[in-house]
Parts: C-alpha cells; sequence; structure tokens
C-alpha cells in the first residue's frame, strides 16, 4: 500500500515471481540461440547477431501477449490470480525484452549508416503509400515507446500522483502497443519470410487473447444485466441467502447503476463495501478477510472491516455500505455511506437451537 | 467505475478482434508476387548440394 514510495517493496512472493520469469526469459533465450539452429534450417542460415534479434523479438511478442492474457484468465478461473500479484514486474521486463531487440536491430542494421542510426532508422523506408511494403519500423517504434512510458510509469507513486482513472487511462494504450506489434510482425517478419512458428505465435496469440477478452467480457455483461432483485418497501438491494457467505468470504450484489457491492462474513457478522479497490479497481469481493482486514485480491491491498479505510500508515478508503438481515436474506441500501464513515459489522444473529426430541 | 472500464475493455477487444486480422488479411493479399516469368532459380535460394548447376 501506498504512503512513501520505495522502488520496489520486495517480499518472498514477488522475488518468486521475478526468479521463475526471468528463468523462463534465460532459458527461451538459449534453447532459441541453441536449440533453434538445430531444428531450424533458417536459424541456421542467418548470423548470429540476426538469430539474437529474432529470439529477444519473438520472446517480447511472447511476453506481451502473456501479459495480456492474465486478467480475462484470472477472471475466468481463480487459480491464475497469483498471476495477477505481480503482473506490473512483467510488463517492466517486457518492456525491456522488447528495447533489447531494438537495440539489436539498431546495432546490425544500421551499424554503418552514414546518417545517425535514429535518422537512418526514420528515413530507410518512407514507402508510407504502400501497404505491404509500409514501414513497419514505425509500429515497432510506437509499440516500445508505449511500452516505456507504461513501464516508467507503473510505479505506485504515478498511480497516486496521476489520480487512478488517468493511470488506468494512460495504462490502457497497452492494447494500441499489442495492435501495433502485431502489425509490425505481419509487415516486418511474417511478409519478408516463412516463419510458421512465429506466424502461429502471432496469429494464434491474437485469437486466444480476442476469445479471452470477449469471453470474459460477454460474462460480466450478464453478470451486470441480471442486477439483483430489489426489496419493494425500502428499495434495498436483496444480496443473496447468510448461508451462502463463507466465513472470509463475499458474496456480491449489483446497485442499479451495475456498480457491484461485496457483502463480507467475518467473525459471525456482515460489512458492505463497494466492489472496488481503491488502489486499481480490483475486484475486492473476490479477496478474503485475513487477520479482521477485508483483503484485495489483485495486490494485497487492505481495508478495516469498520470504516473502509486502510490501518495506519496508509491512506486508501473504499465506500460502506449499510447492510440488514431479513431472516436470513442479506439485503444492502444502495445508496453508499460517504468515504469513511464508520459502521460496526452487522451481527448476524445465532440459529436457534434444535429443540430436542422427547 | 469498474463498470466503465469494463465496457471500454469489451469495444476495445471487439475493435481489435475485427481490425487486426482484416488488417493482417490485407497485407498478406497486398504481397508482391514474382513475375509470372520469373526464373525458377532464384539467386537468394540455398545452394544445391553438388555444387554449381
Ligand atoms: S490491491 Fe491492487 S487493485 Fe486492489
Amino acid at each position: 500500500m501506498s504512503v512513501s514510495y520505495k522502488p520496489v517493496i520486495w517480499n518472498r512472493t514477488k522475488l518468486i515471481y521475478d526468479a521463475v520469469l526471468l528463468a523462463g526469459i534465460v532459458l527461451y533465450i538459449l534453447l532459441y540461440l541453441n536449440v533453434g539452429p538445430q531444428i531450424s534450417t533458417a536459424l541456421q542460415e542467418v548470423d548470429p547477431p540476426i538469430r539474437r534479434m529474432r529470439a529477444f523479438g519473438s520472446l517480447a511478442l511472447l511476453l506481451l501477449t502473456f501479459v495480456l492474457a492474465i486478467g480475462p484468465l484470472a477472471r475466468l478461473d481463480t487459480r491464475f490470480m497469483p498471476l495477477l500479484y505481480n503482473r506490473r514486474h512483467f510488463g517492466v521486463i517486457t518492456a525491456v525484452v522488447a528495447a533489447t531487440h531494438a537495440a539489436y536491430v539498431l546495432a546490425w542494421y544500421f551499424a554503418y549508416s552514414p546518417t545517425p542510426q535514429m535518422t537512418a532508422l526514420f528515413t530507410s523506408n518512407t514507402s508510407f503509400g504502400s501497404i505491404a511494403g509500409f514501414p513497419f519500423e514505425i509500429f515497432g517504434i510506437l509499440a516500445l515507446l508505449i511500452l516505456g512510458i507504461l513501464a516508467v510509469t507503473s510505479h505506485d507513486f504515478w498511480l497516486s500522483f496521476l489520480s487512478p482513472p488517468l493511470w488506468k487511462g494512460i495504462h490502457m494504450s497497452i492494447y494500441a502497443a499489442y495492435a501495433a506489434v502485431v502489425l509490425h510482425v505481419a509487415l516486418g517478419a511474417l511478409a519478408s519470410r516463412r516463419d510458421m512458428t512465429l506466424a502461429l505465435l502471432t496469429l494464434g496469440g491474437l485469437a486466444l487473447l480476442c476469445t479471452l477478452h470477449l469471453v470474459t467480457g460477454r460474462r460480466e455483461r450478464v453478470a451486470d444485466a441480471e442486477g439483483s432483485p430489489v426489496d419493494p418497501d425500502d428499495g434495498w438491494i436483496v444480496v443473496g441467502d447468510v448461508a451462502e457467505i463463507a466465513e472470509g468470504r463475499a458474496i456480491l450484489g449489483a446497485g442499479p447503476g451495475g456498480e457491484r457491492i461485496a457483502v463480507f462474513r467475518s467473525n459471525g457478522a456482515l460489512s458492505a463495501f463497494s466492489n472496488v479497490c481503491s488502489h486499481q479497481n480490483g475486484p475486492i469481493g473476490e479477496g478474503k478477510v485475513v487477520r479482521g482486514l477485508v483483503t484485495c485480491p489483485w495486490h494485497g491491498y487492505q481495508y478495516r472491516l469498520e470504516d473502509g479505510c486502510s490501518p495506519p500508515p496508509f491512506r486508501e478508503r473504499i465506500r460502506k455500505y449499510r447492510v440488514r438481515l431479513a431472516g436470513t436474506t442479506v439485503l444492502v441500501d444502495p445508496d453508499p455511506l460517504p468515504l469513511g464513515t464508520r459502521l460496526e459489522p452487522l451481527p448476524i444473529p445465532a440459529a436457534p437451537a434444535r429443540q430436542g426430541t422427547a | 467505475m469498474q463498470r466503465r472500464h469494463r465496457r471500454a475493455h469489451a469495444a476495445i477487444w471487439t475493435g481489435l478482434a475485427v481490425v487486426l486480422p482484416l488488417a493482417v488479411a490485407i497485407i498478406f493479399t497486398t504481397l508482391p508476387k514474382p513475375a509470372p516469368d520469373a526464373p525458377a532459380v532464384r539467386l537468394d535460394a540455398a545452394p544445391a548440394a553438388e555444387g554449381q548447376p
């Protein structure tokens, strides 16, 4: 959580995450450079610097495809949730790999350029009027620029400095970067050589990502449209039965505008919160109560049950909602309380003891 | 907020799912093809195992 900013607040999970990621990257590069030429004649025939360039280029595409798949995968199956935890490091490493690819390209193709390398990069192909001959380098540069900006602004300092909506908006440009990468590869590598593996990686990845994102989007839309039934007497929304809520977990209801409300059960009492984490809009209701604090499943931001505020020294807050029980039915007032309002969790009355038989 | 965000996501991915495959298809159909009278033996092809023809 943010109170003062350190470059990275390391913990065991982040270290393991990054170690696995780096090991995977090293393994990919080693296999590409050493085993690749043995199984592909196309790779045998090219010079080692070109091989390195292709190794880092294809790896950047693979990593970008993977990082974009993490979000929908985590929504479809909670077992993918741990991948979300340190996704920003994944993104930063992807930018570094893409930059390495670009550095190899500059060092090889523009090494003996009579004009400065950067000038040569922008002026060596000016077929802007042609489709197949369009300077594919432009798309690569655009993608790298976006990845660089996102990597630099990925830190929580920028999230707080720019405000979450603006930060989120800027970071959605990752999709523009992905589109630019697909065009860069299609106009460049795929147009100039028959590389089935790269074609499969590019087009298969595109099909996979579109399917994953559209399927999860549809599921969310259906959930939004269903909404929650409303109590006609007071307009409170019916979230479900108290028996459906496991200890330390939540069930979700949807307010009239479709905004989701999470009702947590902890220590025999109920507390209702906005489902939107104040960090990066993570789904609070898919998290759990850890040591008396509601904990977001994405990056672990925590909020107190009684007022939705993060414990000191942190300053994040989420809205609370009033909750009541009608028998065993859980109802929530669709109007949120002002941020920081204290409202003690609602005790769940003990179930009446069973009558013994005589 | 989450809802608006979800809507934006859905619109973006619908757009990408239509535009990118179309763009790739157009790129491939406009790739220059060798002239019908181009020689069968290309200079950039791998040399035959026996050496010079
Ligand atoms: S902790 Fe990052 S979104 Fe909740």
